[in-house]
């Protein structure tokens, strides 16, 4: 148990230090961009009628204890970052916490729910093709997966946009209806919600599906023919209980080892899908933030929020694994 | 009878001989022309590059607002036809048009197409037409043209810019974009690959460790930060570079990963140990004993990684991000088709995606059979 508690303290540490190199990387990025808050607040204010001068923005860059050397800078926003809070977004003028709240966790679940739907198909699916010897079968999935590729998920989503409004006169875009966008979440809310969420979760999910059902394939075929499963074969033990309790789950440890990476995946594509099925309550805040205002402190907070998920989820397969193989708990064990 | 036994026999001495003394370079492409479905896609992409390197020639016009049909704003493809009511005819034929737009037609450009014998323009070959330079000479046959008025295969965007040319001229883009971005990878994973793989120890530890951060990061979203840097000031080639350059600079993690793994492993063989006992510094010793041994998964790992850049450039420049007008790309040529407008009304508007499927599957087939080839145990299997 201690020694449990040891691995668990380990990965926790190991997972913080990734994110401050993360933080790391993104506060310098949002250094780099050309023009500081003190500037644009006082840019602001010249809009509106105020003479300014440079005396003007030196006291904004003190208020705003933008005078201070830069790895102190980091570390407060660091340190603000961990407690979930960002800041003002200086273009916007307003809470990055607020104003990304229920958004982000809207984009979360969507992406999660997507990697849900990717292996609830490839499971079964890549079990399936390891196991059965119809060329057909086989040759269609390959296709399907290459598919995955060379049809990224905008694409797609694109494609779908093309036909539903040839042949059903629908663009089938946004996560609301009209009179649901403002209302409070109640149970009609909820079932517009998942009558339009059905959508950006299959696009969203397609090329991880693509690629989960072909790491699935290959790892089962691996499994199958080892000597443990011809040895529970010769023991009577023989159909789907055969596949489930030897091969299947030996096949299916390193692929919670991968969540994190496919989660990686689906975040990347999200901005884009959102954008082409105007999901404005998801992920294309984030190209509103850089492509149109270049606001990086809103841009900052909503890369290192992606990335700590991804990291969390890291953190939370290592231990899941370490819990349910008792290979590597073995091996933390001793 | 002995005679056709000795020949036989002597053939299969020749047939083994050959075997034991190829090179790498030739046994990987023995392996690889077995593989029907990697040869049908070397040869699409072999295609595809040509024709999007003699683009200028190949395409009737400039795809750049020099080439455009003033006359044929968002025009719907024609397809040349050989023959109608009117007859047969040997030189295939598009129809004359007239576009009008009044209250009736709601203030919509409306086409009426004119389909008298009259009215035929005729397709012809090596026809005359704008002015290009090619390898710094200039040339003014394009491959096909018709004898009045201009013909688009694939229609006309809304500016009048034939969708057919720029498709092949973005062929062209997205290639140089992943070659360039490519390149860069390659050098960013072998420096940062090969001194951890070959260091090991403590700088290794940290390289992973900054690796696999770099490797956490969503990586569009990263492109997006990056590529909001790009002043606005900046001509259509600075963009292009700049964006290639980001490409590459974040690229490299997993080939830098795979170069470290190899290098680990070979880096304890006893040649390594040979080489260094006679004096042989550390980077002689990556550069003319390791890299050697595994040239040919670099190359896999290249052709892998290619459509990879392509597809990232697509996604930056159909928000907006990446490249910018005068540079065709698939990326630019969709911004704006997600309006009811474009998807209702000109669909060809989505016919270069087609090419671009194509393009990415052709290199997916290619690299998973050098993959294949370049993998010495594939034999047994």
């Amino acid at each position: 148990m201690l020694q449990f508690s040891k691995f668990v303290a380990v990965r926790a540490a190991l997972a913080v230090l990734t994110l401050v190199l993360v933080s790391f990387i993104v506060f310098t990025l949002m250094e780099l961009v050309p023009g500081d808050c003190a500037e644009r607040y006082v840019a602001f204010k010249s809009s509106q009628g105020s003479v300014i001068t440079a005396a003007d923005i030196q006291i904004e860059r003190v208020r705003l204890g933008l005078d201070q050397p830069y790895v102190q800078r980091w570390g407060s926003w660091i340190f603000n970052a961990f407690q979930g809070e960002f800041g003002d977004s200086c273009i916007l003028r307003v809470n990055i916490a607020q104003l990304l709240g229920q958004k982000f966790w809207l984009s979360l679940g969507l992406c999660l729910s997507a990697l849900l739907l990717a292996y609830a198909i490839a499971i079964p699916v890549g079990i399936i093709a390891a196991t059965s010897k119809n060329a057909v079968l086989n040759n269609s999935l390959r296709l399907v997966s290459y598919l995955g590729l060379a049809l990224p998920n905008f694409l797609l989503a694109l494609m779908i946009m093309l036909f539903s409004t040839v042949f059903f006169g629908d663009s089938l875009t946004g996560l609301f209806s009209k009179e649901y966008r403002d209302a409070p979440w109640d149970y009609d809310k909820v079932m517009d919600f998942l009558g339009h969420a059905w959508l950006p979760v299959f696009i969203l999910g397609w090329s991880a599906t693509a690629f989960a059902i072909q790491t699935v394939r290959a790892l089962m075929s691996d499994e199958i023919g080892k000597l443990y499963v011809t040895a529970a074969a010769a023991r009577g033990v023989s159909g789907r209980r055969l596949l489930m309790r030897y091969p299947a789950r030996h096949a299916l440890s390193p692929i919670i080892n991968s969540l994190g990476f496919d989660l990686n995946r689906i975040f990347t594509e999200l901005p884009i899908v959102a954008l082409i099925l105007t999901l404005t309550e998801a992920g294309s805040l984030l190209i509103e933030a850089l492509a149109r205002s270049n606001d990086q402190q809103l841009a900052g907070a909503i890369i290192f929020m992606l990335t700590a998920s991804i990291v969390g989820i890291n953190f939370i397969t290592d231990i899941i694994l370490a819990l349910t193989d008792p290979r590597i708990r073995r091996s933390i064990v001793g | 009878m002995t005679d056709i036994t000795n020949t036989d026999a002597s053939l299969d001495q020749k047939l083994k001989e050959a075997y034991f003394t190829a090179g790498q370079g030739q046994l990987i492409w023995q392996r690889f022309k077995k593989n029907k479905s990697a040869l049908a896609g070397a040869w699409v992409l072999i295609a595809l590059i040509l024709s999007g390197i003699f683009a200028p020639f190949l395409t009737p016009y400039d795809a750049t607002i020099a080439g455009r049909d003033k006359d044929y704003m968002n025009g719907a493809p024609q397809i040349p036809i050989f023959w109608d009511d009117n007859g047969f005819s040997i030189r295939p034929f598009i129809y004359s048009f007239e576009r009008s737009r009044s209250i009736k037609t709601n203030f919509r450009w409306v086409t009426e197409i004119k389909s008298e014998l009259e009215d035929r323009r005729y397709v012809t070959f090596f026809a005359k037409g704008q002015e290009f330079k090619f390898l710094g000479i200039k040339f003014e046959r394009h491959l096909f043209g018709v004898d009045r008025g201009m013909i688009h295969i694939f229609g006309t965007d809304s500016t009048g810019k034939d969708i057919y040319s720029r498709t092949m001229t973005a062929i062209n883009t997205s290639m140089a974009v992943g070659t360039i971005g490519v390149v860069i990878a390659f050098f960013m994973a072998l420096v940062i690959g090969g001194v951890s793989g070959y260091y090991g120890g403590k700088i290794d530890a940290v390289l992973q460790m900054i690796t696999d951060t770099v490797k956490t990061i969503p990586s569009i979203p990263l492109f997006m930060a990056l590529a909001a840097f790009v002043p606005d000031t900046w001509s259509a080639e600075e963009r292009f570079f700049f964006i290639s350059v980001v490409l590459g600079l974040i690229g490299w993690t997993t080939l830098a990963r795979r170069i470290r793994t190899h290098l680990l492993s070979e880096r304890n063989q006893e040649y390594v140990l040979a080489a260094e006992l006679c004096g042989a510094s550390p980077g002689h010793v990556i550069r003319r004993h390791l890299l050697p041994s595994f040239t040919s998964y670099i190359i896999v790992d290249l052709v892998i990684s290619f459509p990879y850049m392509i597809l990232a450039e697509t996604a930056l420049s159909f928000i907006g991000l990446g490249l910018k007008d005068p540079v065709n790309s698939l990326g630019v040529m969709l911004q704006n088709v997600t309006s009811a407008d474009v998807l209702l009304n000109y669909q060809w508007y989505f016919i270069p995606v087609i090419f671009f499927i194509i393009l990415v599957l052709a290199f997916v087939f290619v690299g998973d059979g050098l993959r294949d080839a370049a993998d010495p145990y594939s034999d047994a299997k």
